[in-house]
């Protein structure tokens, strides 16, 4: 008997053992051992992977802005964050950093039982989440612009911070309880050399047979949707009058955001054309297929071209980057803290407000920027090392012949005419690098939010893609059907005579 | 005299725990999403949405395509290779098999992304031929599978049987056609069915050559993403009974074939 038991006991420690390594059992044993000696908060964070600045840069990597900061990632931004919140505010703080891939994985890590304290998805998996109420509010405190260490409300860019506030659901804007991180638009990665830029401004590319099985496609659909529906109303959108209009920045968006059963049926239609010109439709793969030149085009999101134009540069091939004429999908990417994790510790949401702090520490978004490739919300207020940063990145230098000016004014101060941040760049940047990372005014004017939609809506699109995706069965050609029947006539005589044989 | 301190039915504990928690229980979950809606109330929609849908109807029939084009190209490769190597004298034989083999040693996403630049130096642009890549590169991943089982059984084959064939006055070609052939086919169906059910299910091949058609793990994947637990789970289940039907009939078709032609010659 006793060996009975010390089988089931051995057992349930193997289960146990692989159980436990799943994350979450695992951090909660940790927070209990911790708790006997000092006070330490635990923090879980999720965010997506290679989002943050892992350390670890090469000397010749210091960045030596002109307003006489050097930055240079020695340690990952977890670990200086720790550091900083045990000289800062005299506690202990252990950050469990964690990824995830997509906004639904994130979604349904949440809903199978994953708890995390501070999770950055974007827009409209905010919206989502605000609606099912998982979210804690972030507190008055984080957004006192007196204290200096509140460096997300007093760096955040006013163009972001306005967005943030704009844009509400169930009547409470997104600010109330998401913090921006990263940002960008959606348009098109191309090779100048193969294609022109006015055919580069039109989300028609994708189903131009010109590039037939050259260009490239995103494979989700709420990024394809948009698309999709730009090429739809496309007459509508390229409007003269209606740009002109006054309600433009509503009517744009309302029409972006149109779910209608008819407008699915619609967008399905097109969308069938593109998956037949397609190359592929991809995530990642897109970027390396520009640079070794498989396709000429690629739907992408802002970051992305960055890094695939950086990529390309030291290959001495260059790509240039477009937003659509017709309009573009501007995204965010967003902190914010969950009920489920944090609760009503406060130590925990106070370490939470400040990991979002610290990322908004002027230096340390650049080295994040520097890192990923994206572009932070923070335009950094006072200080101007983000500016800086930007200049040092793209603006021109004594060998660049041909410059123009490029304001940036209306994300750095609210105000496209400030003499402060209008840039002198080389006249290619417009169309590269500098263009993907800060687009220009009239991009920004011309773009528009995705919204959440509603589970039916949410279905109808699904179920869109799926019926987009997938081989209608009513396309296999008779020949197969014909073949078909006759294999199985073959297979059944064959078993039949078989057993015949037998008899 | 030693004598183990456990007796084998406890040590066969820890393997049916195992059995439990990560085989049964998790049916059981599938079984219970596919037979609900998403309040959790009992429903059949889920299945018979499943045959009526001409979309999911079509990927069915496209994955059975790809399996079925897989497998028959897999057979036609590996019956010769394995008939050849299993009847040679060769001293080196051991090393051949090896490099039939090797490929497995090597992640088979690794392989795939080799294969993808192969094919475009050939092909010159991919995606023109999506289903023969996408059957190319499965053959490429499965096809060990289907030679080894064959080779394996054709090693076993009694010789003197082939003799006997040979003094009753057969030919090479009847030889092969009533003795070789039927006594090698259980290792033809246990290849048949290592190559044909992850053919049906292998969508990261596809993923890889930019096939963007989906088959049936891609539209589970699909409707996973998309929070619909209870579609997916019925596709899944689905999927499990075509396999599981299949396994049966191709055992059934193994077992009557080794007994009938055995019980003949023996």
């Amino acid at each position: 008997m006793r060996r009975f038991v010390i089988c089931i006991l051995a057992a349930l420690f193997l289960c146990i053992g692989s159980v436990s390594s799943f994350p979450v059992l695992a951090k909660q044993e940790d927070e209990h051992t911790d708790s006997g000696k000092e006070e330490t908060v635990v923090l879980r964070v999720c965010s997506w992977e290679e989002y943050i600045d892992l350390g670890d840069w090469e000397e010749d990597e210091r960045i030596e802005l002109d307003n006489g900061e050097t930055i240079l990632g020695i340690n990952p931004m977890v670990t200086d964050f720790e550091e900083w919140y045990y000289e800062t505010y005299g506690i202990r703080v252990q950050v469990q950093y964690s990824c995830f891939g997509t906004n639904e994985d994130l979604y349904n890590m949440l809903t199978l039982g994953d708890t995390y304290d501070l999770v950055c998805p974007s827009d409209y998996m905010i919206m989502k989440l605000m609606m099912e109420g998982s979210l804690i509010p972030y507190s008055e405190e984080f957004y006192d612009t007196e204290n200096a260490y509140n460096y997300y409300i007093n760096g955040v860019s006013p163009y972001i911070k306005n967005a943030f506030e704009e844009n509400r659901i169930n009547g409470e804007s997104w600010s109330k309880y998401a913090a921006g991180y990263m940002w960008g638009v959606t348009g098109i990665l191309y090779n100048p050399e193969e294609v022109t830029r006015t055919e580069a401004q039109s989300w028609e590319i994708l189903n131009n047979p010109r590039f037939a099985k050259q260009v490239t496609m995103k494979d989700n659909v709420r990024d394809s949707y948009f698309a999709a529906l730009g090429i739809l109303r496309k007459e509508q959108l390229l409007d003269q009058e209606f740009i002109a209009s006054e309600n433009y920045h509503q009517g744009l968006s309302s029409i972006m955001n149109d779910v209608s059963p008819e407008a699915v049926a619609d967008v399905q239609d097109i969308l069938q054309d593109i998956k037949d010109n397609v190359y592929s439709f991809e995530t990642d793969s897109g970027k390396a297929d520009m640079i070794s030149g498989k396709v000429l085009a690629n739907y992408q999101w802002s970051g992305d071209a960055v890094y695939a134009m950086d990529q390309a540069e030291e290959e001495d091939f260059y790509l240039n980057f477009s937003v659509p004429q017709e309009c573009t999908n501007l995204w965010f990417d967003g902190w914010v803290m969950l009920k489920d994790g944090i609760g009503t510790d406060a130590a925990k949401q106070h370490a939470a407000e400040a990991f979002v702090n610290f990322l908004s520490r002027p230096d340390n978004v650049v080295r994040n920027m520097y890192y990923i490739g994206y572009t932070s919300v923070i335009s950094g207020g006072e200080d101007d090392t983000v500016y800086e940063y930007a200049n040092w990145c793209y603006s021109a230098g004594d060998e660049d012949t041909e410059t123009v000016e490029y304001p940036l004014g209306y994300f750095f101060s609210g105000d496209n005419e400030d003499e402060r941040y209008i840039m002198t760049a080389p006249v290619d940047q417009t169309e590269r690098q500098l263009f993907a990372q800060y687009p220009s005014e009239d991009v920004i004017r011309r773009s528009a939010i995705m919204q959440y939609f509603d589970d039916d809506a949410n279905a109808r699109i699904n179920q869109m893609w799926i019926n987009v995706r997938c081989y209608n069965i009513k396309d296999v050609p008779i020949e197969i059907w014909i073949f078909a029947g006759i294999l199985l006539i073959g297979v059944a005589g064959t078993v039949a005579a078989g057993k015949l044989r037998s008899y | 005299m030693c004598k183990s301190i456990f007796s084998r039915k406890q040590l066969g504990i820890p393997y049916i725990l195992f059995l439990f928690l990560f085989v049964i229980a998790p049916l059981f979950v599938i079984v219970f999403f596919a037979f609900t809606n998403g309040e959790g109330q009992f429903t059949m929609k889920n299945l018979t949405g499943f045959f009526t849908d001409s979309n999911t109807l079509g990927t069915l029939a496209y994955s059975f395509g790809i399996a079925i084009v897989t497998t028959c190209v897999c057979l036609l490769l590996a019956y010769p290779v394995a008939y050849i190597l299993a009847r040679s004298h060769m001293k080196m034989k051991s090393v051949v098999i090896m490099i039939f083999v090797m490929p497995m040693w090597i992640n088979f996403t690794l392989r795939i992304t080799a294969l993808k630049e192969i094919l475009t130096v050939i092909e010159g642009n991919l995606a023109f031929y999506p289903f023969m890549n996408t059957v190319i590169g499965m053959t490429y991943d499965f096809l060990p599978f289907m030679i080894l089982p064959i080779y394996t059984t054709l090693m076993k084959l009694d010789n003197s049987l082939l003799e006997a064939a040979n003094d009753l006055g057969a030919s090479g070609r009847q030889t092969f056609f009533h003795v070789t052939l039927p006594l090698s086919m259980p290792g033809v169906v246990s290849g048949i069915s290592m190559v044909f059910l992850p053919a049906m299910t292998n969508y990261v091949v596809l993923d890889m050559l930019y096939n963007s058609t989906y088959i049936m793990g891609s539209l589970i994947g699909s409707y996973f993403s998309a929070y619909n637990w209870n579609g997916g789970s019925m596709i899944a289940l689905i999927l499990l009974l075509i396999i599981c039907i299949f396994t049966l009939a191709t055992n059934r078709v193994a077992d009557e074939d080794a007994g009938n032609r055995g019980g003949a010659l023996l």
